[in-house]
């Protein structure tokens, strides 16, 4: 069950690399004067870098594609993350004007796949009528996306109703969830980032969907709560992201739970089963506490609360705050009732997990021998099958293994050269320990090959679970480290990040 | 790496066998490239029987229920007293085993009187007075004088009842696995055709008259053959005959190779000095018993020099992996001596040979012959972690089968110190009133049940004799970490089990 991205099925059939240089040369038209309502609907083309982290010393895969953006503010157009993700070059254009306008990020938030675009030279945009912001629709109320999708180059419209109103994951990042509306309009490549109107308002932002294969006409649109929550954390001009309680949670359905938590049969309360040390519930919740309200709302037995007459999520309680906000909590611990308050803030350890965007990726290689750190978008990249690396990359955040190695560094490939003949079969092992010195992040594996253990004649490697250190000859691997270089076309031994 | 895979799919070009749960896929036939193979000659039957057997393996996932019953046609070997030779995986959760006549047709019931699956051979006796079965028939004696080149016959039993010859030639000698991915013994690799008769399985592998081997698995393509030789047979045969079967003995290390120069220097090891590095000793195995210890360079083992490839020069066989010196040669019991290179300085220790019983690993190696220990209560399905098990989720069990499980089965060592005798975990949830809201738990390792430390199904058991306040308490290490039962609904659940649509005939097995 995959939802596809519009945008990447799009720059894949149907927009090649070089669109713009085979579009049809049109006459420019005098732009119409009377006021048109969608006039602030635009066009967005992407040209993008995609990071190959097999070779992360090379700049990436030049790739392009398109979706549609809409005009929030003054020169501020608004799209999907995934539509600008990895750009290098932005363009806005127009429905009735021929002239492309350059245009760059001001913010993007990977975690609701939602960015602020704004053009380079803001005079063009400036009679355009920014669109309006509704509410939540009710189920099976009609609505129209409108955007750029497959099947033309002019704006297309596309009515449906609103089928559901579910928490959903953002498939942009992988591991976000949030509210999101389903509708049946039909919602095709390209149309991401584009409004959903209702009544001219509008009440949604179309990004994602399930293939055809799965399911038909759903479509996913990003709500109103959402893209405000997101317009109100830039206003200081930085976006703070999502924060999280980090908990799991387990629903009381068993009358014997009832009995032996001494609780009241009255449908409140929901079992904590984990708590992140290092959320924002780590040291206030543990494993055993009953939930019984959040901010005043009870909390059911499911983990649910209900707001507006809708039984949703409590993580809905989270989700419109912000960095720094504080959260009380009723809570049941050993048969008795307490309130806590806890401190929201991010839950870092989680974003190894998902889908990493705008991000070089970090490696140091030597004598050969490519570090790097454990990412989703590693794991995916190197196909790595190792059962142990595959193990400590899903037990990554449950089995908290961010306190012992915030960075997991997997030694990933060894490019062959007669100082790491026998090294091969080592790639896609988990790095323990350099000359002596524990790796937990990947400068730990910068830092600890210069150092001279024993008497330094020797650079040892313990992998993790892999019987025998490996070893080499200081004198021969510094001597073939830029060779190798060399021979691979590596222009630098390591990228650790901007400092 | 699938030995056992490739032993089934081979085994199923000769006679269809199916072994445990995983049902080879039948070989695509090729009617265009199907050779007829010479046949060097035809013999009248003196030493031959078909056996068939009716088997039926347990399901590891719904532990008191059995597969349903298939057959294996397969040849015996008449030994002295009577006594007949098989595979192991012929008789392999057996449930009834029949001798035949290869040109009269009668028949015989027989039960197994010594078996050894890691060494995949086991012995045949009559279950009743063979009132002449065996007359016309004369034992065969086992030889263990085959060497390299040696041109060997394999025999098969024709429709007609009499012994079709073809040749192989030994064409080198090696470790390998027979049927269990855990025990390395050696076998005759050698090269000829065969041809696919009914009654193929086991055939045995004869020189001068005597027997030298039983084949193992074929490969047509390549047209090579495995065989269990004879050495091992008579290895077998010694330690049945005095009525207390030890099995063979094993060394319990891990290995690496040390032809990394850089890492040869670093291990102070000399250019003189051959040996492997030693980077794992098994917990209760011989090596750890008399010393060996991870880092250790063995150089020699009774005797034998040890190359940095981890082999030694047989003077039968030549090169040949280490495995061997302790497997074919020794019996438990017997000195082990080895000479190891220790923080640069040789050592010599000694000791005695041991062999780690299956019932001793933390996850059950494996299981013939009887199902999984398992314990039912209020729906809650609770086994002992085994590797048949694991390996119901098919080829990819590492990562198929629940993860977690996947990983300890070979991470073992942290609940070995930690007192674990058996690693218990609820297998699957069945729907009942007392499990409301836990259908979907499965795969999931126990930690304490009623506030006691459950080290094997036995405590279990125990730990569920003492509810407090009538409710149970269980604790797994993960999601959802802890889950109550109430002990009256469940008890009354477990009886709906037994009678009900699930019948489950007993609410445990511990044996």
């Amino acid at each position: 069950m995959k939802r596809t991205l519009f945008l990447a099925a799009l720059a894949s059939f149907t927009l090649p690399l070089f669109a713009a240089d085979e579009a049809p040369v049109e006459k420019p038209k005098v732009l119409e004067a009377q006021p048109d309502p969608w006039e602030g609907i635009v066009r967005i083309e992407a040209s993008f870098l995609i990071p190959d982290y097999r070779t992360p010393w090379e700049a990436g895969r030049p790739s392009a594609g398109s979706g549609t953006g809409w005009l929030v503010g003054k020169n501020r157009f608004i799209t999907n993350a995934h539509v600008v993700s990895n750009s290098t070059k932005l363009v806005i254009r127009l429905t009735n004007d021929p002239e492309p306008y350059d245009a760059h990020i001001v913010h993007i938030a990977h975690d609701c796949d939602l960015a602020i675009i704004e053009a380079d030279n803001p005079k063009p945009f400036e009679k355009l009528k920014p669109l309006e912001l509704g509410g939540i629709p009710k189920l099976n109320t009609e609505l129209i996306a409108v955007g750029y999708p497959v099947g033309g180059e002019r704006m297309s419209v596309t009515r449906g109703v609103v089928s559901r109103i579910d928490f959903q994951s953002y498939s942009h990042s992988g591991i976000d969830q949030h509210l999101a509306i389903q509708v049946d309009a039909a919602i095709n490549p390209g149309n991401s980032g584009g409004p959903v109107l209702q009544e001219n308002k509008v009440v949604g932002i179309a990004f994602q969907g399930y293939s055809g294969s799965v399911a038909q006409n759903v479509g996913y649109m990003i709500p109103v709560p959402v893209i405000e929550r997101f317009l109100d954390d830039i206003k200081d001009g930085h976006y703070d992201h999502y924060m999280d309680l980090a908990i799991s949670h387990f629903a009381i359905e068993n009358p014997a739970q009832l009995k032996a938590l001494g609780l009241e049969d009255n449908g409140i309360g929901v079992y904590v089963s984990n708590v992140q040390s290092a959320g924002a519930a780590g040291g206030v919740l543990q494993v055993g506490d009953v939930i019984l309200g959040i901010d005043g709302h009870p909390v059911y037995h499911n983990g649910l609360i209900k707001v507006d007459d809708q039984m949703i999520d409590m993580n809905e309680a989270v989700e419109r705050k912000f960095v720094g906000d504080k959260l009380s909590m009723d809570i049941w611990r050993d048969a008795k009732k307490q309130t806590v308050e806890i401190t929201l803030k991010r839950f870092l350890p989680y974003l190894t997990m998902g889908e990493q965007y705008n991000q070089k990726p970090r490696y140091v290689l030597y004598a050969g021998l490519l570090f790097q750190p454990m990412s989703r978008n590693l794991m995916e990249a190197h196909g790595i099958r190792d059962p142990l690396v595959n193990y400590v990359f899903d037990n990554y955040l449950n089995r908290e293994i961010y306190k012992e190695r915030p960075e997991v560094v997997v030694l990933t490939a060894v490019l062959p050269d007669e100082v790491n003949s026998y090294l091969q079969s080592y790639q896609h092992s988990i790095v323990d320990e350099v000359n002596g010195v524990k790796i937990k992040t990947l400068k730990d594996v910068d830092d600890a090959l210069k150092k001279n253990d024993g008497d330094g004649k020797f650079i040892i490697i313990k992998l993790l679970e892999k019987n025998r250190p490996l070893v080499l000859k200081r004198e021969l691997a510094e001597k073939a480290h830029p060779q190798i270089m060399q021979t691979y076309d590596v222009p630098a031994a390591s990228y650790l990040g901007d400092e | 790496m699938k030995p056992f895979a490739l032993t089934l799919t081979a085994l199923a070009l000769l006679c269809g066998l199916s072994l445990g749960e995983s049902k080879p896929k039948a070989a695509p036939k090729d009617e265009a490239t199907e050779i007829t193979v010479p046949i060097i000659g035809t013999a009248k039957n003196t030493s031959l029987m078909k056996v068939n057997v009716t088997y039926q393996p347990w399901n590891y996932r719904i532990p008191w229920q059995k597969t349903p019953p298939s057959a294996r046609r397969g040849l015996g070997v008449l030994l002295d007293n009577n006594r007949i030779l098989v595979t192991a995986q012929m008789v392999g959760d057996a449930t009834f085993i029949e001798l035949e006549q290869a040109d009269g047709g009668r028949r015989l019931p027989a039960k197994v009187k010594a078996v050894d699956y890691e060494a995949n051979l086991a012995l045949l006796e009559p279950a009743r007075d063979p009132d002449g079965f065996f007359a016309g028939l004369k034992p065969i004696s086992v030889d263990t004088s085959v060497r390299v080149n040696d041109e060997l016959q394999t025999w098969q039993i024709n429709p007609t009842g009499e012994v079709d010859i073809t040749t192989l030639k030994v064409n080198k000698v090696k470790t390998a696995h027979y049927v269990l991915d855990s025990s390395m013994f050696i076998v005759y690799e050698a090269v000829g055709l065969i041809r696919s008769e009914t009654n193929s399985f086991t055939l045995p592998v004869i020189k001068n008259g005597k027997l030298v081997g039983l084949l193992l698995r074929y490969d047509s393509k390549n047209q090579t053959t495995s065989v269990l030789p004879g050495p091992i047979i008579e290895h077998f045969l010694k330690d049945v005959a005095d009525n207390n079967y030890q099995g063979f003995p094993s060394l319990g290390v891990e290995y690496q190779q040390t032809l990394d120069t850089q890492f040869r220097e670093y291990l102070g090891m000399s250019n003189q000095q051959h040996g492997v590095y030693i980077s794992a000793v098994t917990k209760g195995g011989s090596a750890e018993s008399i010393g060996v210890k991870e880092g250790d360079i063995v150089l020699e083992m009774n005797g034998q020099k040890v190359n940095e490839r981890g082999d030694y020069k047989d003077p039968q066989f030549g090169t040949l992996n280490m495995s061997h010196i302790v497997r074919g040669k020794c019996f438990v019991g017997d000195e082990l001596k080895v000479k190891v290179l220790r923080e640069g300085k040789e050592q010599l220790l000694v000791g005695k040979l041991t062999r780690k019983n299956p019932k001793d690993f933390l996850v059950w190696p494996y299981l013939f012959d009887r199902g999984g220990n398992y314990l039912v209560m209020g729906g809650m399905i609770f086994q002992e972690l085994s590797l048949p098990y694991l390996q119901s989720f098919g080829d990819e069990w590492e990562t198929q089968a629940p993860l977690r499980l996947a990983y300890v089965a070979k991470h073992t060592d942290d609940y070995e110190k930690a007192g674990r005798k058996k690693l218990v975990y609820l297998g699957a949830t069945l729907p009942t009133k007392s499990t409301q809201g836990y259908e979907r738990l499965g795969g999931l390792i126990i930690t304490k049940v009623n506030d006691k430390d459950i080290n094997d199904l036995s405590d279990l058991n125990n730990a569920f004799k003492d509810p407090k306040d009538g409710i149970h308490k269980i604790e797994f290490e993960d999601f959802p970490k802890v889950v109550y039962l109430d002990a009256l609904t469940a008890e009354r659940d477990n009886l709906k089990l037994i009678d009900g649509v699930y019948h489950i005939g007993s609410l445990k097995r511990i044996e």
